[in-house]
């Protein structure tokens, strides 16, 4: 008698939000690209960081940009070698080490975001 | 014989071989159409692109600095060189995403019909955005030159 022994986990969810999160970033990565380019300055000066940093509403989609983008990369890497047939401990230490350094990064990602101050302008447009 | 029947026989005969050292010529073993070639350099581009996503964190960090430090350390992306660089990053992006596309389309577009067109599209649409993204980033260094 054949008896099920895999995961209920088809891969589906992954295939899915792989999917989702691939459509979101092509929109974002459009816009970042055309804003951190349209002037040398925009994007690489701190005043131009800083300027954007003043509205919360930025520093939320960075945020989430951050995190689709190493979740849409690390969900794609472990894709990778699911093509290849690897031993049990090998797929859990890959797994392991594809959580651990994409937490990691993203952390640090929201770590570099909200150490970027507020400052007291009246209005955020102006640079101190 | 099918068009299926063969692929399958040939897919045989390849696992005849001694396996040993094989390894690359395996993986290069798919029939060059664009559909494999669509496949391997969406592969290509995702790694290159997860790898710069690493260092665009890191390289980012200088911001917890503050101002001097950040501007310092920027400095070095704004040269001719890393311009270039970023340039072509944007043409992996560029791969990545309209190939990305391209998959949507064929799942849920009945886009296997005319994927073949689909991705000669997606090159010419390419290499369009791609000197478009070109003449956005370098306009200042084109404006120059007419100066």
């Amino acid at each position: 008698m054949y008896k099920y022994k895999g995961t209920k986990d088809s891969g589906g969810r992954s295939w899915l939000l792989q999917r989702i999160t691939g459509l979101a970033l092509v929109v974002f990565m459009i816009g970042h690209y055309v804003l951190m380019h349209y002037t040398p300055e925009s994007g690489h000066t701190y005043d131009a960081v800083l300027g954007r940093m003043q509205y919360s509403w930025y520093r939320i989609i960075d945020i989430v940009f951050v995190t689709l983008a190493m979740y849409h990369g690390m969900n794609g890497v472990w894709g990778i070698f699911r093509d290849y047939q690897l031993k049990t401990w090998q797929n859990y230490a890959i797994v392991s080490a594809i959580i651990i350094f994409g937490a990691a990064f993203v952390a640090w990602g929201y770590v570099i975001i909200f150490s970027i101050p507020y400052v007291n302008t009246g209005s955020a447009l102006v640079t101190p | 014989m099918s068009e299926l029947d063969s692929s399958r026989a040939s897919a045989s005969k390849i696992k005849t071989y001694s396996q040993k050292n094989k390894w690359i010529s395996e993986n290069l073993s798919y029939r060059k159409d664009t559909g494999s070639r669509a496949w391997i350099l969406h592969r290509i581009t995702g790694l290159a692109l997860i790898g710069y996503l690493f260092l665009h964190i890191y390289s980012l960090s200088p911001l917890t600095q503050g101002r001097e430090a950040f501007d310092n350390s920027i400095k070095m992306y704004t040269t001719p060189f890393f311009m270039v660089l970023e340039w072509f990053l944007f043409a992996f992006v560029l791969f990545h995403s309209l190939n990305g596309i391209r998959i949507v389309l064929v799942d849920w577009a009945d886009g296997a019909r005319y994927h073949r067109q689909l991705y000669w599209i997606s090159w010419v649409a390419g290499i369009l955005m791609f000197l478009a993204m070109g003449a956005l980033m370098f306009s200042h260094e084109i404006k120059g030159l007419f100066q």
